[in-house]
């Protein structure tokens, strides 16, 4: 099979979904209408931190058009979180609002208009609290409780491998730095918004734009005290994801409450400012690390400690500060190392999942100091990289099983292509806009994480007698591909044109349970899942096609949708189509095609939470990423000009798409390192529209040169393995080298905004003069 | 509540339309028209999602006012393929390319494409860039849609040769 030439995979296929989309016709959430709907509205506390008092919904009742009106009385009261015995959070608050946004009350009524004004006549007596925003003064002592019943540090991981001690003793040299990151928002283009309609049988239904259809279920079962049987949840177009739709939005049971009291479907879309304030930004850390290598360059141990801001409840901070701590504990081949990490509550808008899930945050801090490591070593910064590098067929002291891995040839393949050898390596150039260049490595998941004690997946196809393959997927489509993918496998497998392909997915009373899309898994767990399930439906059609032709199937080829004799002397006018022999098989047989199948990931159901920490990462893809910057001297403004970028995610199913998640990746990461400055201020956000919160925009973006080292994965279907994250993960450390190299400044808080470049430019001046 | 009569010619269909005051050519589209294709991500004007084209010029329909409206012919992403089945170039491209990942910004990136092509045949990627500059994408880096929009132009220009 390896060197097969295929008819899909590998191609520029374009996406399945791509008509529905650029057409209009196709409906995301926010399009939504339903016979009767409702428009939900929730009021939201103004205060940091406050104690409820009173709420009066007497007033916004008597609004024309309302027809509900709910507070925490009307709900089960039950504290959720993502991780249920971390929960901390109620879908109305009760006795304690503890962010600006944090869910009060809520309420249904005919037209947006009329929600929205009696949302505004609820009266709600608050007494104020102290409220914390910085996590250094949550954990100290003597601070306010951000929730009555517990400590501020709301969840701790502590790992160490080797002998950390030792190792800092016999280091040549030791480095210790600190770096800081920023909040980041998804700011995704669909604002975020659900339809929750209940039927007179008290099933209900829930139209979300999520990312894990099966784990909203099981979210919203606990959050509304319902069997998880009587929930159904259907996610249509998704309008922009990266993590944003991993977890439930507490608008997803307020809207389930209003309509189960006013038996009509209810609506809930938040406006832009409420979208960046309260639906979830990407972790702050606070990061110091010590590292000690050798004078050669050779790292002999890391060790890192990690301060993240939770903001006000927990969501998925203790899973990201954890994989956070796998990724940079099994980056590189050190034997010592030493990880301990801290989530701390602020009373501030709380962090989900993002794109990276932590690495993003350790990996800036490592490779920004790997690079100090290897200026001040006198050391090439691509050398140190190649001399720690992980390499395949390795196991790491974590634990961790490094199988296909091709991190040496994508840094090689980078530099070839940045012609990194011919780069002005001197970091004092004279001019008023001047240029650097820069790189990263990363490593991170490729196919999902085995944390859950679970990581497999299902599929159901069918053939039709009109030669149609129908794929029943719980593979969740967010605009990254992931029903192209499945559909290109499964056309690759069984023969068929894509054209013939229906991916039926997004809908939990269709697809098998599944955890959703996110740590890059979906192409390795769901297409792997797909594969198997279409190798079976071909060997079904194979069996039937040969009782109707008369030979063995060992005889019989398929493609393009037909399936012919290998000896036919012409085997294109001669091959059947394969809706005839479906045809033949139900007619004549009683046949017809419908299998299921699965990927089964042996290893998750026996790992421990608490043992080889790099065990929990199936399969890992590498990266190397060379960014060449330009700075202005005089205004602190940096753009990206290039970024040559070399990746190892095994074979690419879509070289289209591939390159969509590197380049989307790529300017995500550069809004991460340059312009996206999320501020909040005494608790509220300040950075609440596209203007005060700066994505890029199609002038802001570099030139870039995608790479794909397609070092197979024997566990991927194809060999393949995922790509959504690390694209990101590999930029802003690689921008900051090449800050570096333009200036020679060494910039450790993202983003690298121009008061802060002048500001490290004035010091360095300062430094300078000093010693001059 | 005032309420204004207005005319509106959308994707060369005549329509008659009872609106209010304060609502926007987004809100007539959208929830009158039931043109869902225009979105709306931001409502300030700032993300471009809900660009349409008002008699030859793109506009972001959140800020029109539905009564600035009265009279004028507007092309929403509904009306720019010419039917049977058949789709625009841009739209042909924008597949062809894989320049749409989440496509929320998409139909407003297409008629911010589609004014363009009807002004300049031969956009430079400077004018092309200027072109979207005001069309926020969270999924894509835009260089997929970049090429996208030159390869339209391409494509445009050849069908008028032929």
């Amino acid at each position: 099979m390896d060197d097969k030439t295929y008819s899909l995979i590998g191609t520029r296929v374009p996406k399945v979904d791509d008509e529905p989309k650029m057409t209009g016709s196709g409906i995301y959430v926010y399009d939504m209408k339903l016979p009767g709907m409702l428009f939900g509205k929730v009021l939201r506390s103004p205060h940091p931190h406050a104690e409820i008092l009173k709420v009066d919904t007497s007033k916004a009742l008597r609004v024309p058009g309302v027809r509900a009106v709910i507070t925490a009385e009307d709900t089960p009261k039950k504290p959720f979180s993502f991780v249920q015995n971390l929960a901390d959070k109620l879908p109305l608050c009760d006795k304690r609002v503890r962010y600006v946004g944090d869910e009060v009350a809520a309420v249904a009524a005919e037209t947006k208009e009329s929600a929205a004004e009696a949302a505004k006549k609820i009266h709600v007596e608050y007494k104020i609290l102290p409220s914390l925003d910085d996590p250094l003064d949550a954990i100290k002592p003597g601070a306010v409780k951000i929730h009555e019943d517990r400590e501020n540090i709301a969840f701790e991981v502590h790992k160490e491998f080797g002998n950390l001690e030792e190792a800092f003793k016999t280091a040549d040299f030791v480095f210790e730095d600190t770096f800081t990151t920023s909040r980041q928002h998804h700011a995704c283009l669909e604002p975020r918004g659900c339809v929750a309609q209940f039927d007179p049988f008290g099933k209900l239904t829930v139209w979300s734009p999520c990312q894990a259809p099966h784990t909203l279920k099981q979210e919203l079962s606990r959050l509304l005290e319902m069997n998880q049987g009587d929930i159904r949840i259907v996610k249509p177009l998704v309008g922009g994801a990266f993590g944003r739709g991993l977890v439930a939005d507490m608008i997803e049971p307020i809207a389930a409450i209003l309509s189960k009291k006013t038996r009509r479907p209810v609506k809930i879309v938040k406006d832009r400012p409420e979208d960046f304030s309260t639906s979830r930004t990407r972790y702050p850390f606070i990061m110091k690390l010590k590292t000690a290598v050798t004078k050669e360059g050779r790292i002999i141990a890391k060790q890192a400690e990690v301060i993240a801001d939770n903001g006000a409840y927990n969501d998925k901070g203790p899973a990201v500060i954890n994989f956070a701590g796998v990724c940079y504990t099994t980056q590189y081949d050190v034997k010592n190392l030493k990880y301990d990490a801290y989530l701390v509550y602020t009373n501030k808008e709380y962090g989900t999942a993002f794109r990276g899930f932590g690495n993003p945050q350790l990996q800036f801090a490592f490779e920004s100091q790997l690079d100090d490591i290897a200026y001040k070593l006198g050391i090439d910064p691509v050398k140190i990289r190649l001399i720690n590098a992980n390499r395949p067929g390795t196991q790491t002291v974590t634990g961790a099983m490094i199988h296909s891995c091709g991190m040496v040839e994508c840094i090689e393949e980078a530099c070839a292509a940045a012609k990194w050898n011919e780069r002005d390596s001197s970091s004092k150039k004279e001019a008023l806009k001047v240029k650097g260049v820069g790189m990263s490595v990363v490593f991170h998941t490729g196919a999902g994480s085995r944390y859950y004690g679970y990581n497999s997946s299902s599929a159901f196809i069918k053939v039709s007698d009109d030669g149609k393959v129908s794929l029943i997927t719980p593979a969740t489509d967010m605009g990254q591909g992931a029903e192209t993918v499945m559909a290109q496998i499964a056309a690759e497998t069984i023969g068929v044109n894509i054209e013939d392909v229906i991916v039926r997915t997004g809908d939990t009373d269709l697809t098998s349970y599944e955890l959703g899309a996110f740590g890059s898994r979906t192409t390795f767990v769901c297409g792997n899942a797909v594969k198997a399930t279409a190798e079976k439906a071909r060997e079904e059609v194979l069996s039937l096609a040969g009782e109707m032709l008369g030979v063995t199937k060992e005889h019989l080829v398929t493609a393009k949708g037909r399936i012919g004799i290998k000896e036919s002397p012409d085997i294109l006018i001669d091959a059947v189509p394969f809706g005839e022999v479906i045809k033949y098989g139900i007619t004549k047989k009683g046949r017809s095609i419908a299998v299921s199948g699965e990927y089964f990931d042996p290893i998750a159901p026996t790992v421990s939470l608490t043992e080889g920490y790099g065990i929990h990462i199936p399969a890992w893809v590498s990266a190397c990423f060379i960014v060449e910057v330009e700075v202005d001297v005089d205004t602190g403004f940096v753009k990206v000009l290039n970024v040559w970028a070399a990746n190892d995610s095994g074979t690419i199913i879509n070289r289209n798409m591939a390159e969509g998640q590197v380049e989307g990746g790529i300017v995500q990461g550069i809004g991460y390192s340059l312009t996206e400055n999320f501020v909040i201020d005494n608790g509220r956000v300040v950075t609440d529209s596209y203007v005060d919160y700066k994505i890029p925009g199609a002038k802001d973006i570099p030139d870039i040169q995608c790479i794909f080292v397609e070092k197979k994965d024997k566990e991927g279907p194809f060999g393949a393995k995922g790509l959504g994250e690390h694209p990101l993960v590999a930029v802003a450390p690689a921008v900051g080298n090449a800050i570096y190299n333009a200036i020679g400044v060494r910039m450790k808080d993202l983003p690298f905004t121009p008061d802060k470049i002048l500001s490290a430019l004035r010091s360095k001046r300062l430094f300078e003069d000093n010693k001059g | 509540m005032l309420t204004h009569c207005i005319h509106l010619i959308v994707n060369e269909t005549k329509y008659e339309v009872e609106v209010e005051s304060k609502e926007f050519l987004s809100d007539v589209l959208r929830d009158k028209l039931h043109l869902t294709g225009t979105k709306e991500s931001c409502g300030m004007g700032d993300c471009g999602a809900c660009t349409v084209i008002m008699d030859g010029v793109t506009v972001t329909s959140c800020l029109i006012l539905a009564v600035e409206a009265d009279g004028k012919e507007i092309v929403t992403v509904e009306g720019i393929a010419p039917g049977n089945g058949e789709l625009h170039s841009i739209q042909k491209k924008f597949s062809e390319f894989g320049a749409i990942q989440c496509g929320f910004c998409t139909p407003g990136m297409i008629m911010s494409a589609k004014a363009l092509l009807d002004r300049n045949q031969t956009p430079s990627e400077a004018e092309i860039k200027d072109a979207i500059g005001g069309n926020l994408c969270r999924c894509t880096g835009y260089i997929k849609i970049i090429r996208a929009i030159a390869g339209a132009a391409e494509d445009l220009k050849q069908q008028e040769r032929s």
